[in-house]
């Protein structure tokens, strides 16, 4: 599948931010075996003082930006043409819970994708009883990896209502999860901790959302922003697979991954650093246009 | 007198030893198990026992008045929030010997060595994880891993420069690890103020008890710091987290001492990936940070978020080798207490050996079989969080389970220990050794564990000799941390020999110090300016208040029509005089402190201290003094201590960069107020009165009498406090003043087109310097009055920011 993408997000500072340091995670990643990506360009006005790449410890691209001069305003776009290579899931094979936590005892690397990273709590997913039990509430003792994934997901997909208004991006996990609604960044740190209570090693990926649907398909939630699902390590033979709760189905060709690491702080789009004080207005706007079938 | 080398009896010092008994199953360090005194001991016990009680207690008294003199002082955490606390000392120092420190400073060398070695693997290629002898779990979860470091080598070849660990002596007498201090240990600069208030307490015996010197140690470590710069121009700081910090004192106290900078996260930035200091002369780089700020904390952008106390690009900086962190960013993932359950065999594995000084036996509850033995043997040992980086006695570690209520839900023990395994750490209870300190003027054996601190240098691990000791209350090993009341003591490491006297001083090195101070960081440059401009802010509110409270006394009312005036004047610049002392003086001087505060490494201890009591005795007065008279009065005793503190500032300070911005702040600050008051009391239409409280306010009244032979007229006001030059009271002096600091600030040259700073100085001063009194209008003070602000404005955005 081939995808033309544009993103915009422009910034509006009340009062000018007088110097600032970023870090954008915004394009389309290259990902052998997944996602290739054609061609692409980050543009942002005004023009950086400084700009430089470098991998993260989960292996994404992070763009670090530095502005020295006062400025009201930052507008970031990226254009970029992907291709996203279909991958037959392979989980007729999943294990069961037991069978995982031997896997991940027998795992001794500290490697980016170890099991390890994706257990514990984290900055925006403190390990809580309430999702524990949530999760709990789910599942079978004999169920697989992926029948346990299935039924969180088919559940939170019933119990919550995605709702653009209900939460912003600070809003704290558990608070998005006891008042059941939010949106896809939501579903996703509700998921992974409820996948980390039960001791699934579970991440965070940061995307695009194809915008109109295949014919005949219904359109999906969250198209018209920028994306986020789980990712799920299913033991050493099946490694990870991609879940996307907030439409509860498999993450696949409509999924375009940007990054992935545990939750929303290491992926965050933009993080920055103003010397600035006042309100700040943002906005967004993407559109993932497939150019063939 | 020499050190006597035999066992002295107890009854022959009778007198301080009266009731002195070890306690039962627990080593002292003064008296051996035999009963007999232990020989380190003898000198300084019959020095001390030839003293009468009142000798001894003037030589204490003098050793706690130089700590007060010095303002030693820590900030202690309660329910009321935090306070500054005078400084515990125990007066009576541990001893340890020569021969026995020598054991002590090999075991810890090595250890230091294992530990480098450690946080190179967990950073680089993860061995210890691959063979088994880390869990991967206590890393993956450690709060202190931080991945943005991992694979980062440090530009100095080495994650280790500057560690302390906390030791203590076990049952059998032999000395066991307590806890290892490696994200950025504090103390080293309290030992040395211990030190010295010891020394001032035993002067004499002092110098003849062949106790090792402390001076080298830290000069060899400052040495160490300037070596390992990039470049001769760039700089060596120490990066704290400020004045909120429990131990920013020993910040400023080390900085001072060393002669290295004092930085705040806010005066680094980072340019092309080099981390620089904003200087007033702009940005100037610098290649060595020693750390006293937590990781964590360190740059917002990469680290935790929430920070504000660090610099953002900073790890870029140590990613592309400009900067050495002492010690690396992410070392502090040692002090992980769940490690000392595994250093023993990594020892085996690392070095070949085991650890000359064992730590305190550990358990990791994440193992099915030590979590079992950790159930069976719950009852003698410590349970507490396994990422946890106190010591062991830190308060942070829930105990034996004495009451089963901690334990949440099922209250069990089993059950709390499985809830939590792998976050869960259990250690043997340890009794520690006692060692004398006074207590009514006898001796009694307390508590006691020593921080030691070591330092690579190019000649390896250096043990500083000596170090800081904890002492608890009698027979409670439990609590001896400052925070809960324990005391400080000096560690003195006795020689048979004579020992080398040394200082600071005598190094060839020292020149280079007094140009590492030569910049001057903006923020401490706006400390500096905000702190005069506050200070004589609080002092021409305070003239206000008193002439306010002068005629309220002689009238009976505040109903007049002038005090109707000078009433609203006061509330519009926030300090309404009719409930007494107005909060609005207490807020600018607490300002002034807080500017102080940031900038006590630049600033005289006698200025702080009367800036600390000008702040106190306002405090006190806000509650007491009552309108009127007592108002009056008070208001004179604050103007008094003003100008002693500002006596202090202007006649001692030496004329540094930092002088000039708090001069520029005081006069800045003067001349506008000058302005307002001329605005609001000379009006055409002003009251009756109103002239000669201008006067009085701008403390010129004599001058007055003494310039003119007229009765006091809107001409005379204006001339005096607006245009005479000659005045110091004069807006044109204030003005000249700034002029005259200008010249000396960097970037200004005489010869280059005048910057918008200098015309707008140029244009004041001439227009003040050709104005007749006359022709001052109100129209004319107000245009004075912006430019002023437009002063301060360019001033902050030339050099502050």
């Amino acid at each position: 599948m081939l995808y033309d993408i544009t993103l915009n997000i422009a910034y509006d500072y009340e009062h000018p931010a007088g110097a600032s340091r970023h870090i954008i995670r915004l394009a389309p990643a290259d990902l052998p075996g997944e996602q290739r990506q054609v061609v692409g360009a980050i543009d942002v006005v005004p023009k950086p003082a400084e700009s430089r790449l470098q991998k993260d410890f989960f292996g994404n691209n992070n763009v670090e930006l530095a502005f020295f001069d006062a400025h009201k305003k930052i507008n970031f776009s990226v254009h970029s043409r992907v291709e996203r290579f279909h991958v037959e899931p392979k989980l007729y094979v999943a294990p069961t819970l037991l069978q995982l936590i031997d896997d991940i005892s027998a795992h001794k690397s500290l490697g980016a994708w170890a099991p390890h990273h994706f257990l514990g709590s984290s900055s925006r997913v403190p390990l809580d009883n309430a999702t524990t039990q949530y999760a709990l509430n789910h599942v079978k003792s004999n169920f697989s990896i992926l029948e346990i994934v299935m039924a969180i997901g088919e559940g939170l997909h019933r119990d919550f209502k995605y709702d653009p208004k209900a939460t912003t991006v600070e809003t704290p996990m558990l608070e998005a999860f006891h008042g059941r609604r939010g949106v896809c960044q939501d579903f996703s740190h509700i998921m992974i901790a409820c996948l980390r209570g039960l001791g699934i090693p579970a991440g965070y990926v940061s995307g695009f959302l194809r915008t109109k649907p295949p014919p005949g398909k219904k359109r999906l939630e969250g198209a018209d922003a920028m994306h986020a699902w789980v990712r799920i390590w299913c033991g050493s033979q099946l490694g990870w697979m991609e879940y996307d709760p907030t439409n509860s189905t498999l993450a696949g060709t409509d999924h375009v991954i940007i990054a992935r690491g545990r939750d929303y702080a290491d992926v965050a789009p933009i993080k920055g650093v103003l010397r600035s004080h006042g309100k700040h207005t943002s906005t967004q706007k993407v559109d993932v246009i497939s150019i063939e079938h | 007198m020499p050190v006597q080398t035999n066992a002295v009896p107890n009854a022959s010092i009778s007198r301080l030893l009266t009731g002195y008994q070890a306690l039962e199953g627990t080593p002292d360090e003064l008296m051996g198990l035999d009963g007999q005194i232990r020989p380190v001991w003898a000198g300084l016990l019959s020095a001390l026992d030839a003293m009468s009680p009142s000798e001894l207690s003037l030589r204490i008294t003098r050793g706690e008045q130089y700590l007060r003199d010095a303002g030693v002082f820590y900030r202690r955490y309660g329910p009321q929030g935090s306070s500054d606390r005078d400084w515990p000392l125990s007066a009576m120092p541990v001893l340890i010997d020569e021969d026995e420190w020598a054991l002590i400073n090999t075991g810890l060398s090595e250890r230091a060595e294992l530990l480098e070695q450690v946080v190179a693997d967990l950073y680089g290629d993860n061995t210890l994880v691959a063979n088994g002898f880390i869990p991967p779990s206590l890393i993956a979860d450690n709060p202190e891993w931080l991945r943005p470091l991992v694979g980062i080598k440090p530009r100095s070849d080495h994650y280790l420069h500057f560690v302390a660990f906390d030791i203590g002596r076990g049952p059998h007498g032999q000395w066991w690890v307590l806890g290892d201090r490696t994200q950025a240990p504090s103390g080293a600069g309290f030992a040395l103020e211990n030190r010295i208030a010891t020394s001032r307490i035993y002067s004499d015996i002092f110098a003849r008890s062949n106790v090792n010197r402390l001076a080298g140690f830290f000069r060899n470590f400052r040495d160490t710091l300037l070596d390992l710069r990039a470049e001769d121009d760039s700089r060596v700081g120490i990066l704290t987290p400020g004045p909120m910090n429990d131990t920013y004192y020993e910040h400023a106290y080390i900085a001072r001492y060393l002669g290295l900078m004092l930085l705040e996260g806010e005066d680094l930035t980072v340019r092309d990936g080099r981390l620089m200091v904003r200087t007033v002369a702009g940005l100037r780089p610098i290649s060595v940070l020693w750390r006293r700020l937590d990781a964590a904390w360190a740059d917002p952008l990469e680290l935790d978020e929430n920070s504000r106390l660090g610099t953002p690009g900073l790890l870029g900086a140590v990613r592309d080798g400009t900067i050495t962190m002492v010690n690396a960013l992410g070392s502090g993932i040692l002090e992980t207490k769940a490690f000392l359950a595994f250093l023993p065999r990594i020892s085996e594995a690392l070095m070949g050996k085991p650890l000359a000084i064992p730590n305190v036996a550990t358990w990791w509850c994440g193992q099915e079989a030590e979590r079992n033995y950790v159930k069976a043997n719950a009852s003698r040992m410590t349970i507490g969080n396994a990422f946890a980086t106190r010591l062991l006695l830190d308060h942070d570690d829930m105990s034996a389970p004495k009451n089963s209520s901690e334990f949440g839900a099922d209250s069990h023990l089993e059950g709390f220990i499985d809830r939590g395994a792998a976050h869960l750490v259990a250690q043997e209870v340890v009794t520690l050794s006692t060692t004398p300190a006074f207590k009514n003027d006898v001796l009694s054996p307390h508590p006691m564990s020593l921080r030691v601190f070591l330092a690579r240098t190019a000649k390896g691990w250096q043990v500083m000799p000596g170090g800081f000791a904890r002492i608890g209350p009698a027979g409670n090993s439990s609590s001896l941390a400052m925070q809960s009341g324990g005391a400080a003591a000096d560690v003195w490491i006795v020689s048979k020999k004579a020992v080398r006297t040394e200082s600071m001083l005598e190094h060839p090195s020292a020149p280079f110090v007094r140009q590492q101070q030569a910049v001057l960081p903006s923020r401490a440059a706006d400390n500096l300016f905000w702190m005069g401009r506050y200070v004589e802010r609080a002092e021409n509110t305070i003239r206000m208040l008193r002439a306010f409270h002068l005629r309220f006394v002689e009238t009976g009312s505040a109903e007049t029509l002038l005090l109707k005036q000078v009433s609203k004047h006061l509330t519009t610049i926030g300090a309404d005089p009719s409930k007494g002392l107005p909060l609005g003086v207490v807020q600018t001087l607490s300002s002034a402190t807080a500017a102080a505060s940031h900038v006590r490494d630049r600033f005289s201890l006698d200025g702080w201290l009367a800036l600390d009591d000008l702040s106190k005795t306002v405090g006190k007065m806000v509650k007491t003094a009552t309108p009127g008279d007592d108002m009056a009065r008070a208001m004179s005793v604050l103007l008094r201590k003003l100008s002693g503190f500002s006596g202090l500032v202007h006649e001692n300070m030496y004329r540094s960069m930092g002088w000039r911005f708090l001069s520029i702040g005081r006069s800045l600050e003067r001349a506008s107020s000058l302005v307002s008051l001329l605005t609001a009391f000379t009006k055409d239409d002003a009251v009756d009165g109103s002239l000669d409280l201008a006067v009085e306010v701008a403390d010129s009244t004599m001058t007055h009498r003494q310039r003119y032979a007229v009765a006091t007229n809107r001409s005379t006001i204006i001339d005096l406090l607006a245009l005479d030059p000659l005045n110091p009271r004069s807006v044109i002096y204030q003005i000249n003043q700034i002029s005259e600091h200008m010249a000396f600030l960097p970037g200004v040259d005489a010869n280059s087109q005048l910057s918008p700073l200098q015309s707008i100085i140029l244009k004041t001063r001439t227009n003040l310097t050709v104005m007749l009194p006359e022709a001052v209008e109100t129209e004319t003070l107000s245009t004075l009055g912006t430019e002023i602000a437009q002063l301060s404005n360019l001033l902050t955005a030339n050099y502050l920011r």
